[in-house]
């Protein structure tokens, strides 16, 4: 209510003139009302009456909402709206409890028949509802008849029934305009309505067939329903049969009637309006036929003159919304063509109508285009659709293909302009578009051989006029950026969706620009220029698996056919000989690589690895490129293992593999990081560098195979080195794979990948090579891995005898302890190896000393050498070898002899000049704390009176227990602070020590001391 | 014919001077392996970018009998020899200052050719251009097959340029060539290393010209290493051991791992750390090249596969003998690999049968057993024949622990007692 009470006043405020004049006839209104109320009370009524007096009052409000509805269409202030809508929730709300509280009497009275005013009322709100709920129609209000109700609301306070009419008014009327909060107060009153009409729904069914009848039945029971009830009080006495008849015409032509006048003079409207109220508390009072029909008849001659007015009014409107559609038509022709909007705008003044459509004036104009390029207002569809124009131009106008590429140029590069961040792929729609362009370009370049493109030439050395043709720009940047744009595109879909299938058909298109390009280039182009689109091409095609080329990899094709192979060759030869960017070699070299590799041309492969160099300067080139990097030697291990070569296989993916981080490493993905979190601009940097998902490696495949050769490795290994103290760890992913299988208490047979070959590995160690081998070739794992190889069958051969070659020499490491003497030919058949594969591994075995045992030939065994030494004479043995380290090391100081003498002798030279030689040297050996565990950092401050005590600080330095010397120097008689490694100051002794030399215990660092002493 | 595939002369043409080839096709023609009128021809056209004309009217009577020879050769042949006189006048005034008694003692005593130069220059007129006729002189020389007389300018020639000199380079070339094919092999060896300092330190040029002259020189100095007495030991040096080589071989030549191969195996001082990179480069090369030799050491020393070495060992010794540079150590190279095979089996076994050792070592029983027999008695082998069996027993190698404990740090304590004086004269010195 405050709101209520607020609202009036600040509106009263800003229109008090307005309510000065139009206070009276409120005034007198209100007071009709007061009289009314006070009518009320003296007449003694029965409770029927009462309550249906009640009800009848309620009702009648509602009526004025529609009335006032049609009345003051034109309001639109926001403010009111959320007041009505709740004021007509809540008139509803005393509809339905008043009718709640007349129940009782109607039962009585009528034996349960539901009143047909209230029915009536019930069906009218409905109506009415659903017109406003559907009524989309938005109209402009004048503040005229805000002023007015302004007015009525300020005059009226306490009259709940023309708060009511006022709620209505802006409810009806704003429910265009309404706010959120309004549309819902509108919904809620809808739904409750609807819910409270489903108690009458068959009453109001009935009632909906045969109005009238009730309309009848309740004029007899009431007089005054009548006018109530003949919806359209004013238009009643003008005719009332036919308006009976057909209540709802009159009803709405009204309402046009109203509305439209409405629209356009308040001033008309505004008497009939009050008039309406007037009559209506007239019809509250009862008042005489006779007054009323006096009234009445004023009314009608007042009608007739409105009518006539609406009439005109209509007509004006009429021809008006004509107006307005015609506007609107403008307006929308507008707007579909804004567009080319300023295509009209522009065409007069690039081609006035006389002027002539030269090359000068189109060059000109795109210039006046592009100069609009990147500034902050210039609408970027506009200036494709300009530029498309221009192009259109040009081509009618036969202005020549150098003008046309020109403008096709800049069209691409404003279409690539068109998404401002460079991160975000572009919208399909354009990327299409830009490929038939590029296309178009191309194509316009090759039929155009005469013509020069290129950045150096500059905009004022362009001739587009005479033959040898000059045009300024650079497709080949232009292509390169469709590529990435492409590769955004990819990386945008969602890699199992239809939808990067779909996208990934455009690589044929993009192929083929880049193979046009490639052509054109070869013909024109500078040998960095080809390069660049050589590279292009090669990546394009370097992860892809040919079939043909494999063949003729296998010697079933002859080598003159024509392959991926040879044409990665072709390509990548051009760039190491003519490339200047170290960058194009590398990423070429790679490229070759990884597409050799991918065709089993190993060896090949592998000598390309090592001439090129890569591993020592990769990690100071660009981190695409070290991913690329990184690809190709994942690739290259692959290919390694189907070859057989288990280490280098392993070796080539151990650094991939080792920290996990596979998946990042390749950009396959982003890992979740433990340590910190990224930054929103590092996400995106990641998720940039990442690969599209038709390049991605199998990350499965690959553990799997860097496992599996990790086993073939280190089962052997630890098995010869089961008690070796000093036994390193060859790789460190799988003995963590092992451990993490030996922790669990219950191990169940293997259903992943790693579980199978782990259990594969523990097979192993027992020389299980069977159901080792059953382990690792199953169909599980055939389908997760090993059928992923191009040549599976090859591949699982290869690992099947690996296995077993392996499985031999880990069950001679094994169990070798337990046999005296074994016969080969026994092992041969237990292994299922041909003996000369057995021979030749223990001969192998035999020299490098990894058994100590001899063949007996005539009987053909193998004979064991009891050496393997007992636990004792091993940790001796280790003594023994640590006694002989540090006897090398020992050895090795004195190798630096020349050094330490030199500095001897100079320090001696030095001392024997300083007087003073009780503190010529000074050394300082500082224990760090922890070095041995049991002593606390402590200072050993040892002055020698002849200072040669550095020599044995020395040893100790050497020993290790040490970890720095400090070397005084009293010749320069200079004092430098010197601070430890471990960041406390090394404390000198006396003032006058000015220099301290400071040494690690390495032996370069001690080199260099020796020099500067 | 069936041998030639193993014939590597097409291979090592295309790396050697036209000279040089020579030899190879003379000693082709003698093992008759090719076609003789084929060999002729080819003789033919080496021969027609130099000024040997006699030697090309020769081949080319004994070609086209009755024939007459063309007209160009005649011609060349006239023009040749008007060239010769005249460069015979040109460079009579050098050869006259050098003749003189005092410029040869300069000669000898004198190193610093920019000295010597000036010498030359303030007291006997010499004047700089002479270098360069000298030079083309003996450019003219060597093509006409006079490669002593060019061996010699040549060498007057290097004692005058510097090093800087665009020449100086092509003139070692020429002097290497002229040595080789003059047989002078110890000149030759000085040549060659000579050469081979300018082409490491020769920063001016690409790697890629780096590395096509040190194929070059690979290729040449097979020719002095072969003959010459140290060339054994001085191949494996330089192939083998310096790794610019080692990658030439490997990425422009791999055929030459045979002679590397061999040279390793007749090598009887270093074999066994030679023989363990040389599997290691075979290995890796395998799939560029193989032949019977390479093989043999694979099969030996990769797969344990004596059956296979042995085979392998007789292809080899047909294909030493086809070999220009690896015919005179034919037999070495048999009697090397024997051993190397024996010397394996008696890694490997305890006891083996004579019969099964002498068909592997491709011998008779008899023999065998002789050949054993020697080696026991030459203390090579520590081995017991035992003749009821047909067996050779070896003498246990095993080596307990306690011998392998007192074995180290029997060394430790000596190696330690000679530290104690070298410290202790740190401080006597004092």
């Amino acid at each position: 209510m405050s709101s209520r009470f607020f609202m009036s006043d600040s509106e009263s405020e800003s229109s008090s003139d307005s309510e000065e004049y139009n206070k009276e006839p409120v005034g007198i209104s209100a007071f009709t009302f007061s009289d009314e109320e006070e009518d009320q009370k003296r007449i003694v009524r029965s409770a029927k009456e009462k309550r249906y007096e009640e009800l009848n009052n309620i009702i009648k409000n509602i009526k004025n909402y529609k009335k006032n509805r049609d009345m003051s269409s034109l309001l639109t202030s926001n403010i009111y709206k959320s007041l009505c809508i709740f004021c007509s929730c809540l008139s509803f709300e005393d509809l339905c409890k008043a009718y709640q509280k007349a129940l009782n009497v109607v039962k009585k009275e009528e034996g349960g028949k539901i009143p047909g005013f209230f029915l009536r009322c019930l069906v009218d709100l409905e109506d009415y509802i659903n017109q406003v709920w559907e009524d989309k129609d938005g109209r402009f209000g004048s503040s005229h008849i805000l002023f007015f109700l302004e007015l009525l609301l300020v005059s009226c306070v306490g009259f709940k029934c023309v708060y009511v009419v006022i709620d209505l008014f802006l409810f009806i009327f704003n429910r265009k305009n309404m706010s959120k909060n309004n549309a819902k107060s509108l919904t809620t009153l809808r739904q409750k309505l609807r819910k409270y009409t489903r108690d009458f729904e068959e009453e109001i069914r009935l009632f909906r067939e045969n109005p009238d009848a009730e309309d009848s039945d309740v004029e007899k029971d009431e007089v005054d329903e009548d006018d109530d009830d003949s919806v359209m009080d004013d238009d009643e006495p003008l005719g009332p049969a036919a308006f009976k008849k057909e209540p709802s015409i009159p009803k709405e032509e009204k309402k046009v009637v109203e509305s439209e006048s409405d629209l356009d003079s308040d001033e008309s409207d505004w008497p009939s309006d009050s008039d309406e109220t007037s009559s209506s508390s007239e019809d509250d009072r009862k008042i005489e036929g006779r007054t009323r029909e006096t009234f009445l008849k004023k009314k009608v001659d007042d009608l007739e003159g409105e009518k006539t007015k609406k009439e005109k009014i209509r007509d004006k409107r009429k021809t008006k919304k004509e107006k307005g559609e015609s506007d609107d038509d403008t307006k929308d022709g507008w707007q579909s063509v804004s567009k080319k909007a300023a295509i009209p705008r522009e065409k007069p003044k690039m081609f006035g109508k006389d002027d002539e459509v030269t090359i000068p004036a189109v060059v000109k104009k795109l210039s006046e285009i592009m100069a609009a390029r990147g500034k902050k207002g210039t609408d970027r569809k506009e200036q494709i659709e300009l530029l498309h124009e221009l192009f259109n131009i040009a081509k009618e106008n036969t202005l020549g293909l150098p003008v046309q590429i020109k403008i096709q140029f800049n069209l691409i590069m404003s279409i690539y302009d068109y998404n401002p961040s460079v991160s975000d792929p572009m919208k399909v729609d354009f990327w299409e578009k830009i490929l038939v362009k590029i296309d178009e370009l191309l194509d316009m370049l090759a039929i155009t051989p005469e013509l020069a493109i290129g950045e150096h030439i500059t905009e004022e050395s362009e001739s587009l006029e005479k033959p040898p043709y000059r045009v300024r720009g650079c497709v080949l940047t232009i292509v390169e950026r469709m590529d990435e744009e492409f590769i955004k595109l990819l990386k945008a879909c969602d890699a199992h969706s239809n939808e990067y299938v779909v996208r990934l058909r455009d690589e044929i298109q993009t192929c083929k620009i880049i193979d046009k390009l490639l052509q054109y280039e070869e013909e024109h182009g500078m040998p960095s220029d080809i390069c660049r689109i050589y590279l292009r091409k090669i990546e394009h095609l370097y992860y892809k698996y040919d079939k043909k080329a494999a063949k003729q990899v296998k010697g079933e094709l002859p080598e003159a056919e024509v392959t991926s192979l040879n044409e990665m060759d072709r390509l990548c030869k051009y760039i190491f000989v003519r490339d200047n960017t170290d960058r194009l070699r590398t990423r070429a070299v790679l490229c070759h690589i990884y597409h050799m590799s991918l065709h089993d041309k190993w060896y090949e492969a592998r000598d390309l690895m090592l001439m090129a160099h890569l591993q020592e300067t990769i990690q100071h080139s660009d981190l695409p490129t070290q991913i690329l990097y990184n690809r190709t030697m994942v690739q290259l291990g692959l290919c390694a293992f189907r070859h057989g070569n288990v280490k280098e296989a392993h070796n080539a993916l151990l650094d991939i593999q080792s920290g996990g981080r596979a998946k990042e490493l390749l950009a396959q993905g982003l890992l979740p990081q433990r340590q910190y979190e990224r930054t929103t601009e590092q996400e995106k940097q990641e998720k940039q560098r990442q690969i599209p998902f038709h390049q991605h490696i199998n990350l499965e495949m690959l553990e799997c195979v860097y496992l599996v050769s990790a086993m073939l490795i280190e089962i052997p290994y630890m098995a010869a080195h089961e008690f070796d103290a000093r036994r390193r760890m060859i790789s460190k992913s799988f003995h963590h794979q092992l451990k993490n299988s030996e922790r669990q208490s219950l191990v169940g047979p293997p259903e992943s990948m790693r579980e199978h070959v782990v259990a594969a590995s523990k097979a192993m160690r027992n020389g299980n090579w069977n159901l080792c081998r059953s382990l690792l070739l199953n169909d599980k794992m055939n389908a997760k891995v090993w059928d992923l190889f191009h040549e599976a069958e090859k591949v699982r051969l290869m690992l099947g005898r690996k296995i077993q070659e392996e499985s031999l020499r880990t069950y001679l490491f094994t169990y070798s302890h337990v046999y005296d003497s074994i016969s080969l030919v026994t092992l041969s058949e237990m292994f299922e190896l041909p003996y000369g594969t057995v021979h030749a591994i223990i001969s192998k075995l035999i020299i490098n000393e990894e058994i100590m045992a001899s063949l007996d030939e005539p009987t053909s065994c193998l004979v064991m050498h009891r050496t393997e030494p007992s636990s004792l004479q091993s940790l001796s043995l280790q003594l023994a070898d640590k006694l002989y380290n540090l006897v090398e090391n020992n050895e090795r100081i004195l190798d630096q002899k020349p050094f330490f003498s030199r500095g001897m002798q100079l320090l001696r030279r030095n001392l024997k000049s300083d007087c003073c030689s009780r503190e010529a040297v000074t050394v300082i050996v500082r224990r760090p704390s922890g070095m041995k565990g049991e002593r606390d950092e402590k200072t050993e401050e040892t002055e020698s009176e002849k200072g040669i005590s550095l020599w044995d600080t020395k040893q100790l330095l050497y020993a290790g227990s040490l970890s720095f010397l400090f070397v005084y120097l009293p010749k320069s008689k200079s004092l430098r602070k010197c601070w430890g490694p471990s960041g406390d100051v090394i404390q000198a002794g006396p003032k006058r020590l000015k220099n301290f030399v400071y040494i690690f215990f390495f032996n370069e660092m001690l080199r260099s001391i020796w020099y500067l002493i | 014919m069936g041998e030639n595939i193993y014939d590597l002369t097409s291979k090592l043409a295309p790396f050697l001077d036209r000279h040089l080839v020579f030899p190879l096709m003379e000693f082709l023609s003698v093992q008759k392996t090719y076609d003789e009128t084929d060999l002729r021809h080819a003789r033919l056209d080496i021969l027609s970018n130099t000024n040997m004309v006699d030697f090309a009217m020769d081949i080319f009577t004994t070609l086209y009998e009755g024939k007459e020879v063309s007209h160009e050769l005649i011609e060349q042949r006239s023009k040749v020899v008007s060239q010769l006189n005249s460069f015979q006048e040109e460079t009579d005034p050098i050869f006259k200052i050098f003749a003189e008694k005092e410029v040869q003692k300069q000669l000898q005593s004198s190193r610093d050719q920019q000295s010597l130069m000036n010498y030359l220059v303030e007291n006997h007129g010499f004047r700089p251009e002479m270098l360069d006729t000298l030079y083309t002189f003996a450019k003219f020389q060597y093509e006409c097959g006079n490669y002593s007389a060019a061996a010699d300018y040549l060498y007057l020639y290097r004692g005058l340029v510097p090093v800087t000199d665009k020449n100086f380079v092509v003139s070692l070339w020429g002097k290497l060539a002229s040595e080789i094919l003059t047989q002078n092999w110890e000149n030759a060896l000085e040549d060659l290393n000579r050469l081979k300092e300018a082409i490491d330190s020769g920063a001016s040029n690409s790697p890629l010209q780096v590395l096509q002259q040190r194929t070059w020189l690979i290729h040449w100095s097979l020719f002095v290493f072969f003959n010459h007495p140290k060339g054994r030991d001085l191949i494996i040096e330089m192939f083998l051991y310096q790794p610019s080589y080692l990658n030439a071989i490997q990425t422009m030549c791999p055929h030459v791992l045979r002679y590397l191969a061999t040279a390793v195996i007749i090598n009887k001082t270093s074999r066994r750390q030679a023989m363990r990179d040389l599997v290691r480069v075979i290995q890796q090369e395998m799939y560029a090249y193989a032949d019977p030799i390479t093989e043999f050491v694979a099969n030996l020393y990769v797969d344990f596969d004596f059956d296979a070495a042995q085979e392998k060992l007789k292809q080899c010794a047909t294909v030493l003998e086809n070999d220009f540079f690896l015919v005179a150590c034919q037999k070495d190279f048999i009697e090397n690999a024997r051993l190397m095979i024996f010397e394996l089996f008696c890694r490997i076994h305890q006891c083996i049968s004579i019969n099964m050792l002498a068909e592997k070592l491709n011998m008779t029983p008899k023999d065998a057993e002789k050949w054993i027999v020697n080696l026991i008695r030459q203390a090579k082998l520590d081995a017991k024949i035992d003749s009821k069996e047909g067996h050779v027993v070896m003498g246990t190698q095993a080596v307990s622990p306690y011998q392998q404990l007192i074995d180290k740090t029997k060394n430790l304590s000596f190696r330690t007692q000679i530290l104690i004086p070298l410290k202790g004269c740190c401080y006597t010195e004092e």
